[in-house]
């Protein structure tokens, strides 16, 4: 009968270890707690013993060869079992190294968990007492560990559909981040709608993305006490400036956008207005104020919204911050973004605008406190001098959290980021200073 | 034999331990003669060379990916089969978590110990063990209930009965051994502490652990009689712990024991020692490996000529084999038993986890 010996974890919770040495060779004899080979792991460097008497059939990688943990390290032929006792030998343990073994079988303890990398391995010579693989349920429950699962919960990934690389198909770390990056090395399994035109209806579950902004926008709120305010503000400085800008940049191949300029008219504002970058504790009655300003930029992509984050905005330049969104643009389509571009957002700018809309009520990203909405920039006639003139009105819209922030407070708020888009020059007048 | 004279001779404050033989097992006084007989003396060996034995297949188990996890024993043998031997049926042993050879000795089974470092709680059962309590792994928790123990013998009027508990060196640094050992003395209670300095608290040296010049001086605050021993000398820890034991049991109440020893092994399978300490220090304390240094007590003075060794070994191999398949064999720990032995009746918000552990289990959300 032949034995496949998986890579066992050694050390309460290892992905994998590097072959260092080799201390036997295919069609040695050798006795159980003999030394197979010397691998270096994360957390020793030790000799893997045999737990099982028999020739080596396979060894599996050369040295400096990485080992995942559960994946077979050698195959050991046990003589005298062999032909219909293999089988049903083979017949009463689970399948042997496939990713679809989703049973949760590891100890747990105080200090850890340990896959049994061993059970289960057994194989026939033969392989009649093998299920096919194609009987394995489609639906499967995936093996992870809760921070894995949480983890993937914040890329805003189904687990599910995640191709665990770990011992018996564990999700592994990386592989929720290979996921997110769609990777070569990951299946990406995007449910296809299967109606016929004859249902009325057609069902859909919900991916994990959409649970998770299903969730996030009712806990918002749920949580908070939403109030929003909305203005008009006459930007033909604005766009005038920025044109001018664009020329002077042209042969640097730079171009920025609107947005750029509302970011630093935000974070200047911020500085003076601490409330609107802070977060509400009630578990503990107090507010935390926070000296960083990390602005969330609401973003579509295929597979629903997500707001990754430009952190300390307030220190980056015109140029840096259309840097920035622009990478976190490109990311946000491949599914790039890491767990750090997604957390410890201060405050929040959607602007819907750039797909269509006016004003709208936008829902904060508790547990900020406030979020700025950005609506369609639209040419309008103003009055200018007492006389009618065509105006570039830039619609906006702001909600805030009205149990620490007070309607005064949002409405100079306001006042001052408005008055730096009406004259963009002012950005330049604060620009850098402390005060 | 050891007095008050060589309590004296060997106070803490001079920082020296007290030893019966060198590093090759020869007596440092010619005139010595050990309490033991020849064949207990061997036997005693046999006993360390098994507990080794099992400890190295332990170890191999594990890397096997069979069992958990386990904390190595190696290179502090003698201290386990010298407690082994002393300590007796009516004593109570409260261990901490690296006395094998002191367990084995008192009735548990390997595949007790093998279940429990599997993760399956029957290993915890020791149906064999008389007055035992479980394996403590948080550090220095048991030292209250050894003087507890202690203090119900002195309650009960239980003659010729004593408390042996066992802490390492890092569980010096515990409030619970502090507490332990002031109530020990306060109430006069019959336990014997025995603290294994082995030199590291998982990683960290004895140097950074304490300023104090060794752990025996830490009994002479609260006035316990105390006495820095040669963990690696069979005999110095067989004469020192008979005496305590002698003591304790006389009505003297609480002494204290620091066996000064070295952790061969790595603190546990998920520890590498290459990475916080030095060969050179290995190759040094390598020369006062307890083994070797009985053995070279038993050629010496005769006894044996130990030619069997290896049928021996062999022989060890095949049952702690065989311990090793029973406890694979062994039931999986059941949920009802996670939930079963602290109420009569399951109070409502246990009986609403366990549901939610079994629709866990059953895949239900």
């Amino acid at each position: 009968m032949r034995y496949i010996f998986k890579f066992p974890d050694i050390g309460e919770g290892l992905e994998e270890g590097k072959i260092i040495e080799w201390y036997v060779k295919k069609g040695q004899s050798i006795e159980s707690g003999d030394a197979l080979v010397k691998m270096e792991t994360d957390k020793v460097v030790t000799d893997i013993p045999s737990p099982k008497s028999g020739i080596l059939a396979v060894l599996y990688g050369g040295v400096g060869d990485t080992v995942k943990v559960g994946s077979a390290l050698v195959e050991i032929d046990i003589p005298g079992v062999e032909g219909e006792a293999a089988v049903a030998q083979a017949k009463d343990q689970p399948e042997a190294p496939s990713q679809e073994t989703v049973d949760e079988k590891d100890f747990a303890g105080v200090v850890g968990t340990m896959e049994i990398a061993g059970d289960g391995a057994y194989l026939p010579s033969g392989d009649e007492g093998r299920p096919a693989k194609a009987d394995a349920p489609k639906t499967r429950k995936a093996l992870a560990t809760p921070v894995a699962r949480a983890m993937a919960k914040d890329y805003g990934i189904d687990i599910n559909e995640v191709t665990g690389t770990g011992p018996a198909g564990r999700i592994m770390k990386k592989d929720i981040e290979g996921h997110s990056k769609g990777s070569a090395s990951v299946n990406i399994h995007v449910p296809m709608p299967k109606a016929s035109s004859a249902e009325r209806t057609r069902i859909e579950p919900l991916t994990q993305i959409r649970k998770t902004i299903a969730k996030n926008m009712l806990r918002s709120k749920q949580s908070t006490a939403h109030m929003s305010i909305m203005d008009e503000v006459e930007v033909s400085a604005l766009v005038e400036g920025r044109a001018r800008l664009n020329e002077a940049l042209a042969e640097k191949g730079i171009r920025l956008s609107y947005l750029p300029f509302i970011i630093k008219a935000i974070t200047l504002a911020l500085k003076d207005h601490p409330i609107l970058n802070a977060e509400l504790d009630m578990e503990n009655e107090r507010i935390i104020y926070k000296n960083y300003y990390n602005i969330g930029i609401a973003m579509d992509t295929p597979e629903g919204l997500v707001v990754p984050i430009i952190k300390d905005a307030d220190t980056k330049s015109l140029i840096e911050l259309a840097d920035a969104i622009k990478d976190l643009m490109e990311r946000s389509q491949e599914r790039k973004l890491t767990l750090d571009d997604l957390r410890d957002g201060t405050f929040s700018i959607t602007s819907y605008g750039s797909i269509g809309g006016y004003f709208g009520v936008p829902v904060i990203a508790y547990p900020q406190v406030a979020i700025f909405g950005i609506g369609r920039l639209t040419e309008k006639p103003i009055v200018k001098n007492h006389e009618i003139a065509i105006g570039q009105i830039l619609p906006i819209s702001m909600s805030v959290d009205h149990r620490i922030v007070d309607g005064a407070e949002v409405s100079r708020f306001l006042n001052q980021v408005l008055a730096y888009l009406k004259e963009p020059l002012l950005l330049l007048a604060y620009e850098g200073g402390t005060q | 034999m050891i007095d008050q004279k060589t309590l004296n001779k060997y106070d803490p404050i001079k920082n020296k331990a007290y030893q019966l033989i060198d590093d090759e097992g020869k007596p440092l006084d010619k005139t010595w003669k050990p309490r033991l007989s020849n064949a207990e003396i061997l036997q005693a060996y046999k006993d360390l060379l098994f507990e080794r034995t099992a400890d190295l297949m332990a170890v191999s188990y594990q890397r096997q990916g069979r069992m958990f996890t386990y904390p190595p024993n190696i290179g502090q043998e003698a201290i386990h089969i010298a407690a082994g031997i002393v300590t007796k049926e009516q004593d109570w042993l409260v261990p901490a978590f690296r006395e094998l050879g002191a367990w084995l000795a008192k009735g548990v089974s390997l595949k007790e110990l093998f279940l429990y470092f599997k993760g399956n709680e029957d290993g915890s059962r020791f149906e064999k063990a008389n007055r035992m309590l479980p394996i403590a792994v948080p550090i220095a928790s048991q030292f209250p209930h050894a003087v507890g123990l202690g203090y119900a013998i002195n309650y009960n009027k239980e003659k010729d009965t004593a408390v042996f508990a066992y802490v390492g060196d890092g569980g010096t640094s515990e409030g619970d051994f502090h507490e332990a050992l002031n109530f020990a003395a306060v109430w006069n209670a019959p336990v014997i502490f025995i603290i294994q300095n082995n030199q590291f608290a998982i990683s960290v040296p004895l140097k950074m652990q304490t300023k104090s010049i060794n752990l025996a001086i830490k009994g002479l605050a609260y006035n316990i009689p105390s006495l820095m021993v040669d963990g690696n000398d069979f005999f110095a820890m067989h004469e020192a712990l008979s005496y305590a034991r002698e003591q304790a049991v006389a009505g003297k109440g609480p002494f204290l024991i620091e066996a000064k020893t070295y952790r061969t092994g790595a603190h546990t399978t998920s520890d590498d020692p290459s990475k916080y300490r030095s060969k050179e220090e290995e190759e040094h304390w390598a020369q006062k490996d307890p083994l070797k240094r009985l053995k070279g007590y038993i050629l010496h003075s005769k006894i044996d000529e130990l030619k069997d060794e290896e049928e021996l070994i062999k022989g060890f191999k095949k049952h702690i084999d065989s311990e090793f398949e029973a406890a694979e064999n062994h039931p999986e720990y059941k949920v009802e038993d996670v939930f079963g032995y602290m109420y009569a009746e399951l109070p409502d918000e246990l009986k609403r986890q366990k549901n939610a552990y079994e629709n866990y289990l059953r895949g239900v959300k």
